[in-house]
């Protein structure tokens, strides 16, 4: 493997040495009056074009070309482009520091031509959101989300009314890899999916990729969601904060040494359990419901090659009874970072990685007390390393070793209690993985984005693991000293995109990847719960793969005001894991033995149209799709729909800037209702009607359409602060979407059996929003 | 462990105070006149019942075609056997054949020609001890009342229990099955949580208890699992698994049975 590997290094390098002799350009991109790094800038050579860049995750790029005289466009998404003049004749450094357009406080019609890169970049199946945007997109209750507005873009499905999981090209929610600052947030969402964890105060950069996963990343099937954190203002101190009407929020940013490190710490807290004291029923006047997260980010620069970041999240949902029960559950992670710029070619980031993520469930009944708990640690080395190969090739390797801690279930009760102490024997694990990937440009036309990852499992003693039969009895059972490997996987990850450029408007791309996963959530409720449980491959579970073929046509027009694409996929999928009827996995040693495992395949088309700027602005989004899947003992054998299989999905944003200080915007949603299973029959057994099924997901749940509405006022300019209002109102024409169709006996007519439609928002919910910024 | 779900249920439905429900009507497929065969051993001197019908379409009543003229007998392996006579039409009983702990039960019943069996042990019974009425956890405003059961688990042994709850002679229409996975040992009070009826003072509550066996267990924990109403739906329904073979609707349970009545406080 390792061989292979070095054969690529090797290839790659004796290609790039018979270019001719070229001088390098590189530095930094940065905020001009925070002095944020921007991310995915892009610097392009006029007298060049096919020469050009996009900065990285940390605002660095290097560009190479022959000796010359030569005109240097920086430009970034929202803010003003510059140009610049060089003389290159040798190796130089450029940092610039790029305006927001938002500082000129007028609405511009953007006078300089809008970049292509969505045509002329290799990756394909890609989406970075602006956050700009995601500010103006209206979402429930006012809290603008990153997840909702993920799931307006096609090939992303929400996972339900008012719900941040997302199904990404038929995946499984937990077949998403979510990172907040390279730490991998395993519960993404705050209060059963109404909320994402991510407070978009605090978010800098999100970048989602559905297809042509870039050799990097890892570890999941479906899809990447890669969100970066702002680094906090290193020029002045800044306080920005909103209070709404179910939450507030605050940010404090500014530097710790001016121009050379900055922090910022954002919170944000919600307080429905204040409406809860309201309530008449004493129980649930004592009851407990609210989150609250922080971010904060530290940064300091040595000096311009060398640069270390802190970073942490820390967030918790707290739920619970007055006396009776209570429940809290939450993610924290914490990054520590050092970028190195060895020379202008060679760019180095380390990373040590912390995540966590616990909750608790406790009774405080005298009688029947008890605390269960669970958690999941990881703790990742990473090193990533970036190097640009003459002006043709951009290299990224590195190596990765992740180490997984999972306590499943550990029940403690006092003596009167009437559950017993039961502790669930820890699991341990290593996840390490090694990658290359190169993007060739082979000439004005043809570009390369291909690679390799590497990937191995290692489950770890110390424990007992047993193998279970179909039955779910045990066949063996060894006993493994601490640090012995049980098991251990490899897999050969490939990833390949190509893009051909047809003409300056217009180009093609193709792509095929695999990706495998070795961590799994286990978890029989269709929902976001608090009890959600991670399982590592073992002997049981074998590592889930997905084999991802997908093309599509790009186009621009209108001086690339306006971009189109249409994209294809197929997906195989191996290994999928399902549970057993009445399958109990909560705190049980044996919940391997409750699994049932098949494959499956998606495959669909989705269109995307979208006008990126200009007064009027949004996109509209198509997606065609189907998602099957297949298990032995389900459906006897053959493909069904999975749950979130959707025949349609629709999203239509439209933001619409009025003046100076009034803009409106505007979603639309349809979907194809979710696939479900209804009865075919009843009988009667125990007393109780009884339902009879025969196909699993064989109907479909009404469909779902939705209109939000949203508006913003900037406040009246002063000096020294800032406000702006944002009002909304969620599903304007009170459209009872339905959530759960279920099946009782009839309240009214005696001896019959009637369907009953829930619908969680059954009207119109307004919200209403100030914020603030000095 | 087990009443954690239904609290977030209840506390999820109290948030979403915007929600609303509504009856509708639905296409339906219909997959119906397949053998419901419901057998039943106790440890009591009653006589004991089997009843064989037919499932029927969504939209009828709620009366199932019986199933007559069948052939039936259990067997205990222990020369015990009891061969089942049909009353009114569907229901088929035998008066001498009082079930016995630890004992092993074979049911065949053979109907239109096809032979279908089941085996269920009969667990050692596990005492109830007593039943009681607590002030619900909510709704205290209304004085309703929550039943719970009071019992001791025998330590060291895997036991599974089934309680039906019957209101001024009602059925509550809920599944209660539990097992002892994390109450072996202990001196169970386990609240039989539910919606279906609302229990004031002055009613007249009774509690069967049922000591079943593990794929019982799995019979009705499937069921109980699937009449989750919380977040999300609960889990994708399905036929429980059956310990008739071939596969049919029903099953066949041979348990303890144990009664107690209380006046609700």
């Amino acid at each position: 493997m390792i061989k292979s590997l070095l054969l690529i290094l090797f290839l790659i390098a004796t290609l790039s040495a018979f270019a001719q002799k070229n001088y390098i350009i590189s530095g930094t991109i940065k905020d001009k009056s925070t002095g944020e790094q921007l991310i995915g800038a892009t610097i392009r050579i006029q007298e060049l074009p096919q020469n050009g860049t996009a900065t990285n995750s940390y605002g660095f790029y290097s560009l190479s070309a022959p000796d010359g005289e030569y005109t240097l466009l920086f430009s970034y998404i929202g803010y003003e482009i510059v140009i610049q003049k060089v003389s290159l004749h040798q190796s130089i450094v450029i940092n610039m520091d790029l305006p927001s357009k938002s500082e000129l406080k007028e609405v511009v019609i953007s006078s300089n031509k809008p970049n292509n890169d969505n045509v002329a970049s290799p990756q394909m199946g890609a989406d970075k959101l602006d956050m700009a945007q995601i500010n103006n997109v209206p979402v429930l209750f006012g809290e603008k989300d990153i997840l909702k507005t993920i799931s307006l873009l096609p090939g992303v499905k929400s996972a339900g009314e008012g719900n941040t999981g997302f199904y990404v090209r038929g995946g499984a929610s937990d077949q998403n890899l979510i990172l907040l600052d390279e730490a991998t947030v395993y519960n993404a969402s705050h209060f059963f999916g109404f909320f994402s964890t991510f407070n978009s105060d605090a978010v800098k950069d999100v970048t989602l990729y559905k297809g042509g996963i870039p050799a990097e990343y890892g570890g999941r099937l479906s899809s990447v969601l890669d969100i970066k954190m702002n680094d906090g203002n290193n020029k002045d101190y800044t306080v920005q904060g909103g209070l709404g009407l179910i939450s507030s929020r605050i940010k404090v940013e500014g530097p710790i040494v001016k121009d050379k490190g900055s922090f910022m710490i954002s919170a944000r807290r919600t307080y429905i359990d204040f409406f809860l004291k309201a309530s008449s029923d004493s129980t649930i006047k004592g009851s407990s419901i609210y989150f609250y997260d922080i971010n904060a980010k530290a940064n300091y620069h040595f000096d311009d090659n060398n640069v270390l970041y802190l970073s942490g999240y820390f967030g918790k949902d707290v739920l619970g009874l007055k006396n009776t029960f209570g429940t809290n559950w939450g993610n924290s992670t914490g990054t520590v970072r050092f970028n190195h710029i060895f020379n202008n070619k060679l760019f180095s980031n380390t990373s040590l990685v912390f995540s966590n993520y616990n909750y608790v469930v406790q009774s405080f009944q005298s009688n029947d007390n008890f605390k269960a708990t669970s958690q999941i640690t990881d703790v990742n080395l990473k090193e990533d390393l970036q190097y640009s190969m003459g002006s043709r090739h951009l290299l990224k390797f590195g190596l990765n070793i992740l180490h997984h801690t999972i306590a499943p279930g550990n029940i403690s009760a006092s003596s009167s209690s009437s559950f017993n102490n039961l502790n669930i024997e820890q699991r341990y694990g290593f996840e390490n993985a090694a990658y290359v990937n190169d993007e060739w440009k082979v000439n004005d036309k043809l570009t390369f984005l291909y690679g390799l990852r590497l990937s191995g499992m290692f489950l770890l003693g110390p424990g007992t693991f047993k193998t279970y039969d179909a039955a779910g009895n045990v066949l063996t059972s060894a006993t493994y000293a601490s640090g012995a490997t049980v098991n251990n996987y490899f897999n050969l990850e490939p990833r390949f995109s190509a893009s051909y450029q047809l003409n300056e408007e217009n180009s093609i791309k193709a792509s095929y990847n695999r990706n495998t996963q070795n961590i799994h959530l286990l978890s029989n409720s269709t929902s976001s719960t608090p009890t959600d449980l991670y399982v590592m491959s073992s002997n049981n579970i074998k590592p889930e793969i997905a084999d991802q073929v997908s093309t599509g046509y790009f186009k621009n027009f209108n001086d690339n005001i306006f971009e189109f694409s249409a994209e294809v996929y197929y997906k195989w999928l191996q290994h999928q894991i399902d549970y057993k009827d009445g399958a109990q996995l909560l705190v049980n040693q044996d919940v391997e033995s409750q699994l049932v495992y098949g494959s499956g395949r998606a495959y669909g088309l989705e269109l995307f149209l979208k006008k990126k700027y200009g007064r009027f602005n949004g996109w509209i989004g198509y997606t065609l799709s189907r998602t099957e899947l297949k298990f032995d003992a389900i459906n006897n054998g053959n493909y069904y729909p999975a749950r979130q299989d959707r025949t349609h999905d629709v999203s239509i944003v439209g933001i619409y800037q009025l003046n100076k200080r009034w803009t409106f915007s505007s979603t639309f949603i349809y979907g194809t209702g979710n696939a479900v299973t209804y009865p075919t029959g009843k009988y009667k057994v125990g007393g109780l009607t009884t339902y009879s099924y025969s196909e699993r997901n064989g109907y479909r749940l009404p469909s779902t359409n939705r209109l939000d509405i949203g508006a913003t006022l900037e406040g009246k300019e002063h000096k020294k602060y800032h406000s702006s209002w944002t009002f909304g109102v969620y599903n304007v024409y009170a459209h009872r979407n339905p959530y759960i169709i279920s099946f009782r006996d009839s309240k009214t007519v005696p001896n019959t059996t009637e369907a009953v439609e829930t619908s969680i928002f059954a009207t119109q919910i307004p919200s209403v929003t100030w914020n603030f910024k000095f | 462990m087990k009443r954690t779900k239904y609290y977030i249920s209840v506390l999820f439905i109290v948030l979403i105070a915007a929600s609303c429900t509504k009856v509708v009507d639905l296409k339906l497929g219909n997959n119906t006149g397949e053998l419901v065969i419901e057998g039943n051993i106790d440890d009591s001197s009653k006589p004991q019942t089997i009843t064989l019908s037919r499932n029927v379409p969504f939209t009828n009543t709620n009366t199932y075609p019986p199933v007559t003229g069948a052939t039936i007998s259990v067997t205990d392996g222990n020369g015990n056997n009891g061969q089942f006579t049909e009353g009114p039409p569907g229901t088929y009983s035998v008066s001498r054949l009082q079930g016995i702990q630890g004992n092993t039960y074979t049911m065949t019943v053979i109907t239109n020609g096809k032979t279908y069996t089941a085996v269920s042990i009969m667990p050692v019974l596990v005492p109830l001890d007593s039943i009681s009425s607590i002030q619900s956890v909510f709704n205290k405003g209304n004085n309703i009342r929550d039943i719970t059961v009071h019992y001791k688990d025998p330590a060291g042994i895997p036991n599974q229990y089934r309680f039906i709850l019957y209101v001024n002679s009602v059925q509550v229409k809920r599944v209660f099955a539990y097992d002892d996975q994390f109450i072996d040992g202990k001196s169970v009070n386990l609240e039989l949580a539910e919606n279906d009826i609302d229990i004031h003072p002055g009613d007249t509550a009774t509690v069967v208890m049922q000591c079943i066996d593990k794929p019982i267990f799995t019979y009705w924990n499937t069921l109980m699992q699937q009449q989750g109403n919380g977040p999300g739906g609960g889990v994708t329904p399905s036929n429980p698994p059956t310990n008739i073979t071939p596969a049919t609707l029903g099953y066949f349970s041979a348990h303890t049975t144990q009664i107690k009545t209380i006046v609700v406080q």
